[in-house]
């Protein structure tokens, strides 16, 4: 057996481990997938929006947490991080109308999501405190949903089910795919209490915890990341409310969909060097799964690039110079007896472990009902299946080399 | 509510689900490639007989009737081995987990080094109308100039028997089999580096060429 070949057998082997690992956790908690407890009481909550540049989404978004429906809901504490547009007039607006609004602005431009949360959190006096991007757009009764978890008073945090709002052009389309399946594969997680991030676009923390634990790391470019780690390094336990959407505005644009994969990575990346004393210790979650996994990710997909590459180039320097020989030898540069289609055994683990993709995919899609959108087409799934997932590990380089040449920027 | 119940339990059940796919998966592979493999024996087997057959005959030679049959039955041989060795390759190919067709192409590296050797003695024996053009290449190699190499003569190999059809007996052989037979053989040609064609014991040519200039070797 070659190294490839040994390679590529470890690979599947990862792959089916987790398929089987989240299919399990699926059947075995299908009943509780869209579960969430009634509140005991009417938790005070304070929703903090941290905005820089924002002018066309901010108005939809304050309206959104105006309309969400929640009674407890005592302030919307929206952040300008000295934006250079417009949009610290229309808070100031909104503010004005309405007085659960509160428009602050930062001293100076923070450069990041958490300087401008921690910024709002300070003028937070309430139990619960919320966080929502200020291009996102939470559904009505989704806060509603999310506060029963705090009945438990071991939870720290609460995310919930995050969608794409535009979805016409094909990068979009890819990412409402793909959101569906972090969304499906995070609630999956909570089953094994494994959580490892609570998005922007919605996310509820106890106010309590969130102080204890120093609230967002200003450093760490994926602060909703590291709070999650460090709530659960804390033995705060995280939830995840799959009824309670929010909608959030996806990059439409290659170049700022490649910038806030970067940022993800990297940040993913920085947590992992904060926390990789905490690696296979103590009885918790985060060391004994989620830093490992996220090592494991990081590994897999840089080990299995680096293979693909190299054999890519042997390929490419073997056809160029058999096609520089071949013309010396006045001979065809192909043949047909050369083009070998005896399927092999890797050929149908490969097939196997794509089908399997599909299915957890087809699975993650299918719990996911919206009236409003049309359903994906084939031609969008098999391109994201085969394509869009392809360039992860491609992205993880970029990450990596911007990482190590420390250009961590926001 | 029990949504939290079996949390380490789901990581040892699919452990153990992965371990049964994964080793049915390789069970099923496996009797893949030994379906291939009983191909490939079944072919070998046929040549075999064939070529013991010629053995045989080579042994008893006596007119120049004989010679004629002996020279068209190893001109068969040659032609069917080196048209499984189409097959056997692509095969090979496509053997990943088992070594079974590793080996068989190392049988039949030694049958046609017993049918270099055999058409040797024919040639010495009958005065025949052919010539032997052999064809030494690595198995193993990982030079990819080598490599590139190699895919080119195949490619000149092929060509020069679609145009000489029975005038030459081609045979392509892996030096890199551990075959003391052939290692004998090849000690009088002095050759220090693969691949290389030998055409009737007497060229051995280095560089990869046109079909057209191998013509010019044949008598």
């Amino acid at each position: 057996m070659d190294l490839i070949t040994i390679v590529f057998l470890v690979y599947t082997f990862i792959a089916l481990y987790f398929f089987f690992l989240f299919l399990l956790i699926y059947l075995q908690n299908k009943e509780n997938f869209f579960y969430y407890p009634k509140a005991k009481k009417q938790y005070s909550l304070s929703i903090v929006v941290p905005c820089y540049n924002e002018e066309e989404d901010i108005g939809g978004t304050i309206e959104s947490l105006l309309n969400v429906g929640y009674k407890g809901l005592k302030k919307i504490i929206v952040v300008d991080d000295c934006s250079t547009d417009n949009s610290f007039k229309i808070m100031q607006e909104y503010a004005r109308r309405y007085s659960k609004v509160m428009a602050v602005q930062t001293p100076k431009n923070t450069g990041n999501a958490a300087g401008a949360k921690n910024y709002g959190a300070k003028f937070v006096k309430t139990e619960l405190i919320g966080f929502t991007d200020a291009d996102s757009y939470p559904d009505k009764g989704s806060v509603n949903k999310m506060v029963g978890f705090f009945n438990d008073l071991q939870v720290g945090a609460v995310t919930s089910t995050v969608l794409v709002k535009n979805r016409n052009k094909f990068i979009e389309k890819l990412q409402s795919i793909e959101y569906k399946v972090i969304k499906f594969s995070r609630k999956l997680l909570e089953f094994i209490d494994s959580i490892y991030v609570t998005p922007g676009p919605l996310a509820v923390y106890r106010r309590k915890a969130f102080d204890s634990v120093g609230r967002f790391d200003e450093e760490n470019l994926t602060e909703d990341i590291e709070i999650v780690w460090n709530l659960q390094m804390h033995n705060w336990k995280i939830k995840m409310c799959v009824p309670s959407r929010v909608y959030s505005v996806a990059p439409s644009k290659i170049k700022v969909w490649l910038s806030q994969r970067n940022r993800w990575n990297m940040g993913g990346l920085q947590t992992i060097f904060k926390y990789r004393k905490h690696a296979l210790r103590g009885k918790g979650m985060l060391g004994t799964f989620i830093l490992p996994f996220f090592v494991l990710s990081w590994l897999l997909g840089l080990f299995g690039i680096s293979i693909l590459v190299y054999r890519l180039l042997r390929e490419l320097i073997v056809h160029y110079l058999s096609t520089r020989y071949s013309i010396g030898a006045q001979t065809a540069i192909l043949t047909l007896r050369e083009i070998n289609l005896t399927p092999h055994v890797l050929v149908f683990l490969g097939i196997t472990l794509f089908l399997f993709g599909l299915l957890f995919t087809l699975i993650a899609l299918s719990n996911v009902k919206e009236k409003q959108y049309k359903r994906i087409g084939p031609l969008t799934l098999g391109f994201y299946l085969i394509f869009y997932l392809l360039a992860y590990p491609i992205i993880l380089i970029i990450s990596l080399t911007k990482f190590l040449k420390r250009k961590r920027t926001w | 509510m029990k949504i939290l119940q079996n949390k380490k339990r789901v990581f040892w059940e699919a452990l153990l689900l992965t371990l049964i796919i994964f080793i049915l998966g390789m069970l099923i592979g496996a009797g893949f490639e030994r379906g291939k493999l009983d191909e490939v024996e079944q072919f070998y087997t046929k040549s075999e007989i064939l070529f013991m057959d010629i053995f045989a005959l080579n042994e008893r030679i006596n007119s120049d009737d004989t010679c004629e049959v002996l020279i068209d039955s190893n001109m068969q041989l040659a032609d069917n081995i080196y048209e499984e060795a189409f097959v056997l390759e692509k095969y090979e190919d496509a053997g990943k987990i088992t070594e079974g067709l590793k080996l068989a192409h190392r049988k039949y590296d030694m049958l046609r080094t017993y049918l270099w050797i055999n058409t040797i003695d024919i040639s010495n024996k009958c005065k025949g109308e052919f010539n032997t053009v052999v064809y030494l290449y690595e198995y193993d190699t990982e030079d990819l100039a080598v490599k590139a190499t190699q895919t080119v003569w195949s490619r000149v190999l092929f060509n020069l028997k679609q145009e000489k059809g029975n005038d030459i007996v081609l045979i392509p052989l892996a030096v890199d089999s551990n075959l003391v037979s052939l290692d004998v053989l090849l000690k009088d040609f002095e050759i220090s580096r693969y691949p290389v064609v030998i055409i009737d014991e007497k060229y051995v040519v280095k560089e990869v060429t046109s079909v057209d200039d191998l013509i010019n070797y044949l008598d």
